[in-house]
Parts: structure tokens; sequence; C-alpha cells
């Protein structure tokens, strides 16, 4: 699999973004480094062919997330940082490297981008939505298609867990401010 | 009085001001955009409310939380995300009362064509207010946070 230098330039600045916002002791300097990880995800979404992703990985990840921990941020008390970077834990760094390595391992097993050998695009199933999405649901979207009519019921979950959590979240806090 | 007079949260600016009030409706349009025409092209009521609330956030940060606060009731963001869910349930389950299956819009074929297109487009016009108030209701209650606890005590 060979990387063009856009991809490489992209996956650098998303693992250095990843690593300042593990590291960094400034818990603002680790949120803005955190939004931009999640632009620079998004973007690789959008190289992979996956639009409806990546739209979502920007809008929530790099929008909503960093507005709603600056906001959080704003309400506490930030020790000055006397250093730049968190002390590393040796363990910890062993720990989470075994699990890098052993999922950087099945990379290699992985179809290429976009490769029609792969079982996803040769699929009975995929075939299916992508024959018979426009016919019988009315939309040019395939995700749209199975994401509100062929699993419109999934869907329907999701919407709720969404606003059962809010409901959940605002009962919660609003007890914490008011009380 | 309220959390915009702390020091640092708010600064009242001009330059901001504007900016918003010339940008919000292009980005809430944008965010409309985004979940209607989420049919035919990438996006979706997910994407699209997310950004339909960041409107409202843009606006709390040019003219100030609490206003914005008062502008927009949280009674009124917590009866969007119930619509929302009740929109998505409704038409889920009308399909079965006109005796088809649970989200099958052709049954709503007699009343308009291309049910199925339009059935969606309100599905994902119901989960986006559902993200889009959610979204709302979370800045709100976290933005009042400390200020709001020394709100109280002061008038009591």
């Amino acid at each position: 699999m060979t990387l063009t230098a856009l991809e490489g330039a992209l996956l650098l600045f998303v693992v250095g973004c990843a690593l300042g916002a593990a590291l960094l002791r400034d818990t603002l300097a680790s949120v803005m480094s955190f939004a931009a990880y999640s632009l620079g995800v998004s973007i690789i979404w959008l190289i992979l062919q996956a639009p409806d992703v990546g739209l979502t990985e920007a809008a929530v990840g790099a929008g909503i997330m960093t507005i709603l921990l600056l906001v959080a941020l704003a309400n506490t008390v930030t020790p000055d940082a006397d250093r730049l970077l968190e002390p590393v834990n040796v363990r910890t760094v062993l720990l989470v490297g075994t699990f890098v390595l052993v999922m950087a391992a099945t990379v290699p097993a992985l179809p290429a981008i976009g490769d029609p050998s792969s079982p996803v695009v040769g699929g009975e199933v995929t075939q299916y939505y992508l024959d018979n999405a426009y016919e019988q649901t009315d939309v040019k979207n395939a995700v749209t298609a199975v994401l509100a009519a062929y699993r419109g019921f999934d869907t329907l979950g999701e919407a709720v867990v969404v606003f059962a959590a809010g409901v959940a979240a605002l009962t919660v806090l609003r007890r914490e401010v008011f009380a | 009085m309220s959390v915009d007079d702390q020091p640092g949260l708010y600064v009242e600016s001009t330059i901001i001001m504007t900016t918003v009030r010339v940008v919000a409706p292009f980005v809430l349009t944008f965010a409309l955009f985004i979940m209607f025409h989420g049919a035919d092209s990438p996006g979706g009521g997910f994407q699209g409310g997310v950004i339909a609330g960041s409107v409202v956030l843009m606006l709390a940060f040019a003219y100030g939380i609490e206003s914005t606060r008062q502008w927009l009731d949280v009674r009124v963001v917590v009866a969007l995300a119930a619509g929302g869910v009740l929109t998505f349930a409704s038409i889920g389950l009308g399909t079965i009362v006109l005796g088809g299956q649970f989200l099958q819009y052709t049954e709503y074929e007699v009343f308009l064509s291309h049910a199925s297109k339009y059935g969606i487009e309100l599905v994902e016009l119901g989960i986006g207010a559902i993200v889009a108030s959610v979204a709302i209701g979370l800045f709100f209650l976290l933005a009042a946070g400390f200020g709001h606890v020394v709100d109280e005590e002061g008038e009591a």
C-alpha cells in the first residue's frame, strides 16, 4: 500500500495531534489539539470516500465537542502549567504500545481502498442496497436509504438514545446547578 | 449578576456580533440544506442537527450566554427534542396503522406521490431536531455552571 504525500502528511498530523491531546499539560492546549485531531480525521474520512462520516466527525468532534469542552473548562479553575508535557508512565506506554502493535498487525490484512474484490464491495447485501435503494426508497444517497429506510428501526433507537442521554444529562446537571 | 459578568467569559465585541449576525442565517440555511439534501448527497439529520445547534452556540458567544438563554427558553429546546422523537416514531407507527410494516414509507403513497422520499426527509428533520436541541441544552447547562449558583444565592 502506498501513501500519497497528502495522506502521509495527514496521518502524521493526526498522530501528532493525538499525542498532543494526550501529553500536553495545559488543558486548553490539549482541547485545541483534540479539535485539530478531529478535523484531520474528518479529512481522512473524505479521502476514504466516506463523506457522511467525515461530515459528522467535523461537526461533532471538531465543532460541538470542542465548544462543550471549552465551556466546561471556563467553569473550572485550571492550575498554571508548570511544564509543557505530562509525565509519562512507562507501564501505560508499554500497555498502549502493545495494543497499538496488535491493532497494526491487522492492517496488512485489510483490502486496499476501493478494491473491487474486497468482501464489502462484492457482498450480496451491499450490492442489493446499491441496486435497489433508489427504486425502493426514492433517495439517491444510499447511506441515507440504509439509515432511514432499510435500517430505520435502528436509527429510531439511535435517535431515542441521543434523546434519552440528553434528557438524563440535562436532569442531572440541572440538579447540580440548582442544588 | 450572571455568568456574563465574570471576567474573561464574555467580551462584548462589535466585530464578533456583526460577523455572527451576517453569518448565522447562512449557517442555519446550510444546516437545513444538509438535513434536507442528505437524501441525495452526503449529510442528514445528525450532521445538520449539529450545525443547526451550533448557530445558537454562535449567538451565545456573540451576545452572551445569559441573553441567549432568555431569548431561547430551555423548555422550547426540550419540546423540540421530544417533538423530534414523536415525529420519527409517529411516521414509523403510522405505516402500521395503514396496514403496513414499521416505517414502510410506501404505505403513505395513497396520500402523496414520492411518499418514501418525503417520509425520509421528515425523519431526518426529526433526527435533526433531537440532535440540535440536545446540543443546545447541554451547552446551556454546562455554561450555567457556577455562575448560576452564585446567581441563585445572590437573589435568595
